[in-house]
């Protein structure tokens, strides 16, 4: 195509692919869509660890190595808790919460979003723990007293009307200092 | 797109070449923007080379659309490399690369776009932890670091700047791997394309410069805001999704995309057979090994008893494109059927079928473009010849056509960026006009002989030609005919034991032809 219209063609076309470029590289989009305003469970708290210990029968070491014979063996767990969230007046979660990690040793996580529309809210939380079995306080428990005094307590709570704008988030947490669930966020109150 | 800028310029002809140059572009205008990022403030730090006005705010959105621009080159180099079917066989390893090589662009945008930790930057960073945190590989879920419980860490920052630097190492060492099975890579674009395309992405970044979205709160839900389409175009889709459906389904696509070709190429049977080498024929002249744009050939020493060197193919490189047959004066390789040997045969039986008139100009049409005439016996009322490729065309069968009294040969070969086979037109321009071997001879008549590109969809293009072809053929004095035309028989001298062209002189040009 000879000039002009091949210069005003291409001119044209590489405007308009440029353009598209610039109008694709920042379409308007709402990634939260329809969601209005969001309660956030978010924490990470140690697990309460127990150790179940047993002496081994004479039988039992005979068959070990003279090397493995040990009198006591210890299994130890970690013990779940439940979380059970009560927003106004409804039921919205209740699940075990069981420890991270393949073999269930690592902490435990709790991340729940719950979408409200804006306004007051009655927000009602319980997390607990199942109690340590009275038949494990064996010595080495004992010894680890102080490691499950860093765990979350038995129960946490937290029963509190909070107030959300639109697009807000409140975070519901573990304060690991004060050893209780807090509010965070600019619906906190 | 050939009507507008024509072949030389066409850039959907250059996309893998944009490609590199949109890269060297996101280099140059990265190296900048690093010196004022700060991982303790990254939002703010962007907002202040967004407002030195001088600098700053073009050179980020330089960077930024030249990001766009090698998504878009880089898909549509795909595409076209797939619709050509140029993506299996030996080329398999280019396409797998290829595929590597887009999908490390996207994870480098992707991490580009979390430096910003803009509303797109969150949600981005938000999302991708959400994968991740789908994979059991990590101690402590990632999103953690997103719920608010305390500041982002500079960690994270840290060490998503060091995944948008070093992750362009990787890239170069794709780029290698995707271009090493070719000789003579084209990385770079023409001049004209390569300054029309940076300055054109220049000028939109001055007059329309990228907007740095609100800042990222944790506490609020993402606002409404500018996102990329070519970085961000799946977030509607995974969003609603689970994660493990998301790696499920993006596996499921990758796989896809990967095995497409093998799945669209032709049966077992109906491949093109890899070129061979006759070596009684084969005087070691290398030109083959020049031509060659896969590097599937190899110049070793002889092992029948004569002295010198013979070309040996590597089948496992070869992709039957017979440019080799093209480049062969003693007509001694090339894929089963379509040596030189085996054209004259053909085009022998087509001249003793019909001899053409003086008048007739005979069309030698590219199968792959050239309007879609090649798949033609006669065009216009012209007869046509098909070859594979018009690189694999031997100047002996235009030869041939001229001397058996055709009044002209018109050969239209596809644009030589859009070849099929990379060099087609490349070499068999020079072959027919710069005396490249195997070169048409000089005793036959120029003004008979005409080659024009065309790409599949200008067939109004061949008719144009071809017409003009007639005008020029009828104000030629008649064309005369010869019989008795023994071509093969000068060949046959290097069978019995006349030595190619060889020495210094040829090694000069094995530099020249490798550059």
């Amino acid at each position: 195509m000879s000039w002009p219209r091949g210069w005003i063609g291409g001119g044209a076309l590489a405007v308009g692919v440029t353009l598209a470029l610039g109008w694709l590289s920042q379409v308007p989009y709402d990634a939260a869509r329809d969601v209005e305003a969001v309660v956030r469970l978010a924490w990470r708290t140690r697990a309460t660890q127990v150790e179940e210990c047993r002496r081994l029968t004479g039988a039992e070491l005979e068959r070990l190595p003279i090397h493995m014979r040990q009198e006591q063996v210890c299994e130890g767990r970690t013990l779940p808790y439940r979380l059970v969230v009560v927003l106004d007046g409804h039921t919205v979660v209740d699940q075990a919460v069981y420890p991270s990690g393949a073999r269930a040793d690592r902490p435990l996580y709790v991340y729940h979003e719950l979408q409200v529309r804006p306004g007051w809210h009655d927000v009602d939380i319980a997390f607990t723990r199942d109690p340590v079995p009275a038949d494990t306080a064996s010595q080495q428990e004992r010894e680890r007293l102080g490691e499950r005094e860093s765990a979350a307590p038995q129960r946490l709570t937290l029963a509190r009307r909070v107030m959300l704008g639109p697009d807000q988030i409140v975070l519901v947490t573990y304060d690991a200092e004060e050893r209780q669930l807090v509010l965070k966020g600019s619906g906190a109150p | 797109m050939n009507r507008l800028y024509g072949w030389r310029l066409n850039p959907l002809y250059h996309s893998g070449a944009l490609v590199v140059l949109t890269f060297v572009l996101l280099t140059v205008t990265g190296l900048y923007l690093v010196f004022f990022y700060r991982l303790g403030s990254p939002h703010a730090s962007i907002v202040r080379i967004t407002e030195q006005v001088w600098l700053g705010r073009w050179i980020r959105s330089l960077h930024r659309y030249a990001s766009d621009a090698a998504v878009v080159a880089a898909a549509i180099h795909a595409f076209r490399m797939f619709a050509q079917d140029r993506s299996w066989g030996p080329r398999a390893l280019a396409w797998v690369s290829g595929l590597l090589l887009l999908g490390l662009t996207l994870v480098l945008g992707w991490t580009g776009y979390v430096m910003v930790w803009d509303v797109q930057g969150i949600v981005l960073a938000r999302e991708g932890a959400r994968w991740l945190d789908a994979l059991p590989l990590f101690s402590e879920p990632i999103s953690r670091a997103f719920v608010g419980e305390r500041e982002v860490p500079s960690a994270f920052f840290f060490l998503n700047l060091f995944l948008h630097v070093a992750l362009p190492v990787g890239l170069g060492a794709l780029l290698w791997l995707h271009v090493s099975r070719v000789a003579r890579p084209g990385l770079l674009p023409p001049r004209g394309l390569l300054w029309g395309t940076t300055g054109i992405l220049l000028v939109l970044s001055i007059l329309w410069p990228a907007p740095a979205g609100t800042p990222a709160d944790l506490f609020r839900l993402p606002a409404r805001g500018p996102y990329d389409a070519f970085y961000a175009f799946w977030l509607p889709v995974t969003q609603g999704l689970p994660a493990a459906a998301t790696w499920v389904g993006g596996g499921i696509l990758g796989a896809v995309a990967v095995l497409a070709p093998w799945w669209s190429r032709p049966r077992v049977g109906q491949r093109p057979g890899p070129s061979v080498v006759d070596e009684r024929l084969c005087s070691g002249c290398e030109q083959c090994y020049l031509d060659c744009p896969y590097e599937a050939i190899a110049m070793v020493e002889r092992t029948d008893g004569r002295a010198g060197i013979v070309a040996r193919v590597d089948p496992a490189l070869c992709v039957s494109c017979g440019i080799c047959a093209g480049s062969c004066a003693p007509m001694g390789v090339g894929p089963p059927g379509r040596t030189g040997r085996d054209q004259l045969a053909q085009i022998r039986d087509v001249v003793a079928a019909r001899a053409p008139a003086p008048d007739d100009v005979v069309v030698v049409a590219c199968t792959h473009g050239a309007g879609g005439v090649g798949a033609e016996s006669t065009f216009d009322g012209a007869p046509v010849l098909a070859v594979d490729c018009a690189g694999s065309l031997h100047t002996s069968v235009v030869e041939y056509l001229v001397r058996s009294g055709a009044g002209g040969v018109l050969i239209v070969a596809c644009p030589p960026r859009d070849c099929q086979h990379r060099e087609g037109p490349k070499w068999l321009e020079q072959r027919l006009y710069h005396e490249r071997e195997a070169e048409l001879k000089d005793r036959v008549d120029r003004r008979r002989v005409r080659l024009i590109y065309a790409d599949l969809a200008e067939e109004g293009t061949v008719a144009a030609a071809l017409e003009r072809s007639r005008g020029e053929v009828a104000a030629l004095e008649r064309a005369r005919r010869e019989t008795d035309i023994a071509l093969e028989a000068e060949c046959d001298l290097v069978e019995q034991g006349t030595p190619g062209r060889q020495g210094p002189e040829r090694s000069h040009g094995l530099e020249e032809g490798r550059r």
